[in-house]
């Protein structure tokens, strides 16, 4: 019963208070970026997938807040196309596959030169070290110092580590992103 | 009114401000490409973006330019868009993807968001984002979409599967090899139900079978037996089946049991005009054909003409316009109702129907037929006018006597408007009337001389002078020209003063009487603002001024062309040498005169491919032997001769020889090809039976062949110091190593290999092999020039047997002495007992050889030959070649 008015009270919230947020997920390729879109849209978890020739469009409605997704391939063929999907996002999601410590270094090479970029300044970057089911995964701290992302001081940053497959820690992933749709980030 | 006049009345009704205004007009592109900021915002707006995309797409398609940078942004700006669902939106991001895909970068960005178009469940999106998809695809991202491709050839909604195929077949001209693959779905597509989805599945299965004649006649011959519903399907088949016998080359007795053309025939009966014209039209063109196996498509393409449908009647008096020179009694049955669609109120038909009578009526309706036509010529667009002139042309050649009304009407048709290629056109006609008709000479270059007063054509007043300055001396009131010359170095462009100049040292150069005035004219040239037109007149004076009319041939009648590009790479090559000696420009080859291909493609799937540059053999030569070590001590290449087989087709192994001759050496050029899947050949070369006086000094092998590669090996012979043994036979064997090898890697399967050898045919050098044409414009001059201390001359009489016309003569003599003829002297008139042929052409190093041969027709052909050469050896060589 108090699931059902909670659920009346979100579609009153959501036809008086919508909010819009648009953000662009990249990072290598096979580190889960279309798999993480799935479940974060329909908690679904799928093994099989095919690279992203391009980019994915997804717009995902949670509570009062349609979160508006650009998901790019992260082949090095498309590296360079990442500016110009991020170019006034409210969020830039990098998406790490924390198991995977040979291409780390690629990673973080890669994510610096995106954030050098003068045209993305100030805009929050979320770092998503995926994959922490895996035996050798690194956690958080892990993450942070071998991304580098201390040195990141001119824009907020945050480091998660979670799990496509358990779906760990994609409830407060969702939380940060929605603190950051359009009217939070005024 | 015909389409075309509308179409210019329209537009200049769009310049006066008068007529309606169009909405596009005056757009500034940088101020479109701001606006496609707009594509950026959200929510999308999709009637604002929808009316951008439009701006955008018609300035591209006005011609407008984007480089690379503006493309690529407007391109990602697009890409926004992927993210509404306006039905109408999406189509035009489609068609901006098409547009942009060749300009902008990185255009694979899209690739993922096309093909989730194409598999969804959005039928209006499906087709056009596969026809997109295939416009951004590259070979190496097509293996990713292939899946998907072949899903969509056999897909159930036919608009789906023909976009498929066609794009499969655009595909096909770059990534050949993927398309291949989807064979079998493009074969089930060709059940399909649908009309369109059958053809171009036809079109697609045909492409890719294309180069595999046995597959090709195996498609054929299934469908054939009629499986095919869709009439297009049935029409490219009839094309198909065409081309096969064509290259099949059956004789016309075999060719009616053939099934091939049974298919052909019965298809004259079906229940489609279109595929019943399709036949008729085939039948008609077919090589070899006899009167029985023609008469049914005549019959139908003469009730065609008399369809009340405009269509109909156009396509049948087209082909029989096209065909009437190939099967004139033919088309003479057809007459009556083409004299019925000399009035058809369809000008275009009326043209055709009149220029066909033309060309298959007799002498004494010409004046009529004329006289009909000049009625509606300007009614007529440029490009039914050509087809008038082109019939013009046909006429004079075979009623010589009719030259003055017919060049009376050229005349006429010159003085009115028209474009490049019209009158390209008319101008061809009058040259060609000149040239064979030396009665119709002095009347059509005043023709021609009033034109260029008055012709805005640069090009054509440039090659009418060039016409005037080698004819007009020779006409019987050469001053009369020099009027029209003269006024163009005072009223036209820089360019067609240049050559009003050279014409009109031509004049002061072969007619001493008028050398005065030309000189006082040359020297007003000399003020003139262009370099170009001042060098000229300089060059031309001093030489005029030196009253040494010996240079005068050598340097303004006669001017050799040198291959420009040939010449430029000697040049080069003497800078790098010791500079010691002088440059030699006799030794340089001339240009040969190209002749343009005929595109034989008939009518099937055209290729746009971009054809090569037109060059000569010898510099596509110079260019391939310049990589051989030491081939500089050779000097410069002389001539190559066109390439011959010394092996059966479809041998173990096939050879082809080209001959290069250079001063005192022959380089033979063997291109090897290995055709067995299990062997891997090295060491190939070949192995010369020298002939006495011959010196082999090379031998370059070939260090691999394998397994279906061409490549090459060569070998460099001294000829003999005497001209005289220079002829001669030499045997030929392809020695080489043989290593058995895996068909499938082409890996030899160990190191150690066998000697082996493979008998070649014999090879020949002949005289004509070591002459390179030359054209002399006026053979006359050069003769009487030869006639001095350094030049040496042999004559002989020859009875030769073996030939029964003159014409068969002439042509003989010309093969076998290699040599270029002059003054069209290599065309005998009909009807007589006498000619006289003159040639002339260079000897490998650079000895100049003038040929005339006085033929009379009597028992057999009786022939006296005058060699005038530089060389006493060549000189006999040359009569020694005749007997």
């Amino acid at each position: 019963m108090l699931a059902l008015i909670n659920r009346i009270l979100d579609w009153f919230k959501s036809i008086f208070w919508k909010e819009e947020m648009e953000l662009t997920l990249v990072g290598l390729q096979f580190s889960g970026k279309t798999t993480f879109v799935n479940v974060i849209a329909s908690g679904q978890f799928a093994e099989d997938m095919i690279p992203t020739v391009g980019f994915n469009m997804r717009k995902i409605t949670r509570g009062n807040v349609t979160i508006k997704v650009w998901d790019i391939g992260g082949q090095p063929r498309f590296r360079s196309m990442w500016e110009r999907y991020c170019r006034g996002v409210n969020a830039i999601v990098y998406m790490v596959d924390a198991a995977d410590l040979d291409k780390l270094e690629a990673s973080r090479n890669e994510l610096h030169s995106l954030l050098d970029k003068p045209q993305l300044a100030g805009i929050p970057v979320l770092v998503l070290g995926n994959k922490r089911d895996l035996p050798g995964a690194l956690d958080e701290t892990g993450l942070i110092e071998r991304m580098n992302l201390s040195s990141i001081q001119d824009r907020e940053i945050c480091c998660y580590s979670i799990s496509c497959k358990e779906k760990d820690n994609i409830d407060i992933t969702l939380q940060w992103l929605i603190q950051h749709s359009k009217s939070q980030s005024r | 009114m015909n389409y075309f006049s509308l179409k210019k009345q329209q537009r200049s009704s769009h310049s006066n401000s008068t007529g309606p205004s169009n909405a596009y007009q005056n757009l500034e592109k940088t101020s479109v490409l701001q606006e496609t900021r707009t594509f950026n915002e959200t929510p999308v707006n999709a009637r604002k973006c929808i009316h951008i995309l439009t701006k955008i797409l018609y300035l591209i398609n006005q011609g407008e330019q984007l480089v690379a940078r503006e493309a690529t942004d407007c391109f990602f700006a697009m890409t926004k868009l992927f993210q509404s669902k306006d039905v109408v939106l999406r189509r035009m991001v489609y068609l901006g993807i098409k547009e942009l895909s060749s300009i902008a970068e990185d255009v694979i960005i899209v690739t993922s968001s096309l093909t989730k178009d194409m598999t969804g469940k959005e039928d209006l999106y499906r087709a056009a984002a596969i026809r997109a998809l295939c416009s951004i695809t590259d070979n190496t991202m097509l293996q990713a979409v292939e899946r998907y491709m072949k899903q969509c050839i056999v897909d159930k909604n036919a608009a789906v599967s023909c976009a498929a195929l066609v794009s499969s077949l655009r595909l096909a001209s770059t990534s050949g090899d993927v398309v291949k693959r989807w064979a079998n779905e493009a074969q089930e597509a060709l059940n399909s139900d649908n009309i369109m989805v059958q053809y171009h599945a036809l079109g697609l299965l045909y492409h890719i079978r294309k180069s595999d004649r046995l597959a090709v006649s195996k498609l054929v011959n299934k469908l054939t037996r009629g499986s095919l519903k869709s009439p297009y399907a049935v029409c490219m088949l009839i094309r198909i089946a065409c081309k096969l016998i064509e290259e099949e080359d059956i004789p016309a007795e075999e060719l009616s049991d053939s099934p091939l053309f049974t298919f052909i025939e019965s298809c004259l009966r079906h229940k489609s005009e279109m595929v019943i014209y399709e036949a008729a039209h085939a039948i008609v063109n077919l090589k070899n054909t006899n009167p029985r196996m023609l008469s049914p498509a005549f019959s139908i393409l003469q009730l065609f003409c008399s369809s009340p449908k405009a269509t109909l009647r156009f396509a049948a008096v087209r082909t029989l316009n096209k065909v009437a020179m190939a099967h004139p009694a033919a088309v003479t049955t057809c007459n009556l109702d083409l004299e019925g669609l000399i009035t058809d109120s369809n000008r275009s038909v009326a043209t055709l129907a009149i220029t066909t009578l033309l060309k298959t009526g007799a002498e004494s309706s010409v004046e009529r037929l004329m006289k009909q036509i000049s009625t509606f010529v300007a009614e007529i667009s440029d490009e039914f006018k050509v087809v008038v002139v082109q019939a013009i042309c046909a006429l004079c050649t075979k009623y010589p006597r009719k030259h003055s009304v017919l060049m009376n009407f050229l005349s006429g048709m010159l003085r009115e408007e028209g474009g490049l290629e019209y009158k390209t056109s008319i101008v061809d006609t009058i040259i060609t009337i000149i040239e064979e008709n030396a009665d119709a000479k002095e009347s059509g270059l005043s023709h021609l001389c009033e034109f260029i007063e008055d012709c805005e054509h640069v090009s054509l007043a440039v090659r009418i002078l060039h016409l005037l300055g080698k004819e007009g001396p020779f006409a019987a009131t050469p001053s009369k020209y020099i009027r029209f010359i003269y006024n163009r170095v005072i009223l036209e462009s820089p360019i067609v003063r240049a050559a009003a100049v050279t014409a009109l040292a031509q004049f002061g150069a072969s007619c001493p009487a008028l050398l005065s005035n030309i000189l006082v004219l040359l020297g007003r040239c000399q003020m003139d603002p262009d370099d170009e037109v001042r060098d000229r007149a300089t060059y031309y004076l001093s030489i005029l001024n030196s009253e040494r009319p010996e240079l005068y041939k050598n340097y303004i009648i006669e001017r050799e062309n040198c291959s420009l590009a040939l010449l430029e790479k000697s040049l080069s090559e003497h800078l790098n040498g010791d500079l010691e000696t002088r440059f030699d420009i006799s030794i340089v080859p001339k240009a040969a005169i190209v002749k343009a291909e005929v595109p034989s493609d008939v009518m099937l799937v055209t290729s746009s491919a971009p054809r090569p540059p037109k060059i000569t053999r010898e510099e596509e030569s110079a260019a391939r032997l310049a990589q051989l070590p030491g081939i500089q001590v050779l000097g410069p290449i002389h001539r190559s001769t066109a390439p011959i087989q010394l092996t059966e087709s479809e041998t173990e192994y096939t050879v082809q020889c080209i001959k290069h001759i250079f001063g005192q050496h022959v380089v033979f050029q063997f291109d090897c090809l290995n055709t067995l899947s299990d062997q891997f050949l090295e060491n190939v070369r070949v192995e010369l039976t020298l002939p006495e006086g011959f010196t082999a000094r090379a031998v370059i092998p070939c260090p691999k062949l394998p397994y279906n590669e061409l490549q090459t090996t060569f070998v460099i012979v001294e000829f003999p110091p005497d001209a005289a043994s220079s002829i001669a036979t030499f045997g030929a064997t392809l020695r080489f190593v043989v290593k058995d090898c895996d068909p499938n890697t082409g890996e030899p399967d160990s190191d150690e290999g066998y000697d082996d050898e493979y008998m070649l045919e014999d090879l020949e050098i002949t005289v004509a092999d070591q002459i390179q044409k030359t054209k002399k414009n006026n053979f006359q001059v050069a003769w009487d020039a030869a006639d001095s201390e350094e030049w040496l001359q042999a004559e002989d009489t020859f009875v030769l047997s073996a030939v029964t016309t003159l014409q068969d003569a002439v042509n003989t003599i010309v093969k076998i002495l290699g040599l270029g003829a002059a003054n069209l002297s290599e065309k005998v008139p009909e009807g007589t007992h006498l000619h006289t042929l003159l040639c002339s052409g260079t000897f490998r190093g650079g000895a100049e050889v003038l040929v005339r041969a006085k033929l009379a027709l009597s028992e057999g052909v009786t022939l006296n030959l005058t060699v005038r050469s530089t060389d006493q050896d060549v000189a006999e060589l040359i009569t020694a070649a005749i007997g």
